[in-house]
């Protein structure tokens, strides 16, 4: 078992933030930082899997592994991921089929955009195993796939030269944001929610980073200076955020998606944002580690076991947001939902360690 | 958990009842308007007396297309756009306002929209709507604000302002209630976004297709709405959705009989007729 770090701590509290903002309209939402912001949760989510795969890839020593090795271990991380994303497809139709049945329901069916399975079941299922058919909410993990499918060629390429991977990779997000290139669903008009073609970029860099960073000092005593730059730019977030301003997208220049701020594309100013969040906040860590142990360490247990916890959070909050709709809401209702939801989480990460645990031969000390 | 409690025995999934609507044996009597009247162009079973089905309001950019002699460009927005069974939707308005507008080309988008207005889906919309560049939105709105339990108020200035923009960059609007279904009919939020579409529709100027009435007023007609929803659900899926074809097609073609002689004072600013009936049926 890992010890409490920084990147599992922060990828716990990003798990928690996509948990809230999964509920939409319950009370807490509006505490989690995503609201006071450009960029939210998603993107320091994949930014810190591009970072574990520059973690995962090396050896203690620092020493790269053999490149077969990562690649096999990618594909093995992939399998995983597709796995996980097609019990939680399953699960959640399932959940929203039951609730329509339980409940003597029909709008229920068309939640999340999984009216279209019910009334298409033979090519959706065909789209849910390609991936290219995905419920709302539900966006994250195929675009998870799709990144560490494809992370091996940036892991390859960056062997030779991590600058050449970064180039690679935003070349190939700045021509998607020109040409507006995206991943179509199907069945059903529209493209992905999250574009693997731009949004490969937080991962690569993520993974660049973590490489220069453990390579020299320059990285971190550049971080240090940029400090400020990188409040200015949250504070800045927040006020458009609080203030609701953002460019139209129908009055920007072309090519519109180098100016607005939307989501499905990570355009610039979103991942200008998240630089800055992650100039900002990089520091906060080493201060709170010693001051909220309990909370670091329950954190940091869910980040350890991101992949169950995320999957586990997608299933409660739909169930959550069954529960709200049925009791109809109200601050005791999101209180137990949000509660319960962070016990179930809690549980998940202990319950897999207990597991992986139980399954070694000898018991550790 | 409660599961019968907010949806007594009243099974009657809205589209269930519209099939069993269109049974001859139901006399015809019980209409309380001769519905077919102005609404030649609505088939038997999906007929709704006018004040219940819409508000209409000036559509400026239709009919400049209209002028032109250009095809109309409209982009459909919510309800499911998945092929098969639900795919009839976007054809069916298309031949419905093709017959309705004869030697007019109506060229039609079809694109879902999960996820609530009130947070994140009036942005995507913006999206949707720059990359389609329509003349004309037709926007079924309200369901998922609703089963989310969002604030009401929240979700009416989120939609107020995405239709304000959409129609600042003059592109009309037409706005789509929520269906009505007996399971909510009783629920004091649904019913609250419901209305607050009403009012945003009121308050831009921008014609409504009132389809919880409309639903409402042909499920009213028949009480034999028992049964057991999924399999009644998708095979009526069909007829609901022609009807809502044929509805929104009846108050497009009617707001552009208002559109037509602007200098007609005062034709139709779009709040005299919304003082109708707008009850919250139980």
């Amino acid at each position: 078992m890992r010890d409490p770090n920084a990147i599992d701590f922060w990828r716990g509290f990003a798990l928690i933030t996509i948990f809230i903002n999964h509920i939409p309209g319950n009370t807490f939402e509006r505490y989690t930082f995503s609201q006071y912001g450009i960029s939210d949760a998603a993107e320091l989510f994949v930014f810190l899997a591009g970072w574990s795969i520059g973690i995962a890839t090396r050896g203690r020593d620092g020493v790269p592994e053999p490149p077969l090795k990562s690649v096999v271990r990618l594909l093995n991380r992939t399998v995983e991921v597709y796995r996980a994303q097609l019990v939680v497809m399953l699960l959640a139709l399932a959940i929203i089929a039951g609730a329509a049945l339980l409940l003597d329901n029909p709008l229920i069916l068309e939640w999340h955009n999984a009216g279209g399975f019910f009334a298409d079941p033979i090519q959706s299922v065909c789209g849910m195993a390609l991936l290219t058919y995905q419920l709302g909410y539900f966006n994250i993990l195929p675009l998870y796939v799709l990144l560490i499918g494809v992370a091996p060629v940036f892991v390859l390429v960056g062997r030779f030269s991590l600058l050449a991977a970064l180039t690679l990779s935003g070349g190939l997000y700045l021509a998607s944001l020109v040409f507006e290139w995206n991943v179509p669903s199907w069945p059903g008009e529209g493209d992905w929610y999250f574009d693997p073609l731009c949004w490969q970029l937080l991962l690569v860099l993520g993974f660049v980073l973590q490489r220069w960073n453990g390579r020299s000092d320059v990285l971190r005593r550049w971080a240090r200076r940029l400090f400020p730059a990188g409040i200015v730019i949250v504070v800045a977030g927040i006020v458009l955020a609080v203030t609701e301003i953002r460019p139209d997208p129908m009055l920007v220049p072309e090519p519109r998606l180098l100016f607005t701020f939307e989501k499905t594309y990570l355009t610039p100013a979103r991942l200008v944002h998240f630089l800055g969040v992650l100039l900002a906040f990089a520091p906060v860590y080493a201060l709170l580690a010693p001051r909220i142990g309990r909370i670091v360490g329950f954190l940091t247990q869910l980040g350890r076991n991101s992949l169950a916890v995320f999957s586990m959070g997608s299933i409660l909050s739909l169930v959550g947001q069954l529960v709200r709709f049925q009791t109809g809401g109200g601050l005791l209702i999101d209180m137990l939902v949000a509660g319960s939801g962070l016990i179930g989480l809690g549980f998940t990460a202990w319950f897999v360690e207990w597991r992986t645990r139980s399954k070694t031969p000898r018991p550790r000390p | 958990m409660s599961a019968a409690r907010s949806c007594p025995f009243l099974r009657a999934s809205i589209l269930a009842a519209l099939i069993l609507a269109t049974s001859p044996s139901l006399p015809r009597a019980e209409q309380p308007a001769d519905p077919g009247a102005g609404e030649p162009s609505l088939s038997q079973e999906c007929r709704v007396p006018g004040a219940q089905l819409y508000t209409a309001a000036k559509l400026g950019a239709v009919r400049a297309a209209l002028a032109e002699k250009r095809p109309i460009k409209l982009l459909a927005i919510g309800g499911s756009a998945a092929p098969g069974a639900s795919a009839s939707y976007p054809a069916k308005l298309e031949a419905a306002l093709e017959r309705a507008l004869p030697k007019v080309d109506v060229v039609i988008d079809h694109r879902g929209l999960p996820g609530e207005i009130a947070s994140g889906a009036a942005e995507r919309l913006r999206t949707m709507v720059v990359e389609a560049e329509p003349d004309l939105v037709v926007w079924q709105v309200g369901t998922h604000d609703a089963i989310a339990r969002v604030d009401a108020e929240a979700f009416e200035n989120s939609l107020s302002e995405a239709v304000a923009w959409i129609r600042s960059h003059g592109i009309d609007v037409v706005l789509v209630d929520p269906i009505y279904t007996a399971s909510m009919a009783a629920d004091a939020d649904y019913n609250r976004i419901v209305d607050a579409v009403r009012t945003v529709a009121t308050q831009q100027q921008v014609p409504l297709v009132r389809r919880y009435e409309a639903l409402h007023y042909l499920s009213s007609r028949t009480d034999r709405g028992e049964g057991h929803i999924l399999g009644r659900q998708f095979r009526l899926n069909d007829l609901g959705l022609r009807c809502m074809a044929e509805h929104v097609a009846l108050t497009i073609v009617t707001s552009l009989g208002r559109t037509e002689t602007p200098t007609e004072p005062k034709v139709a600013p779009a709040s005299p007729p919304l003082t109708g009936t707008q009850r919250a049926p139980g």
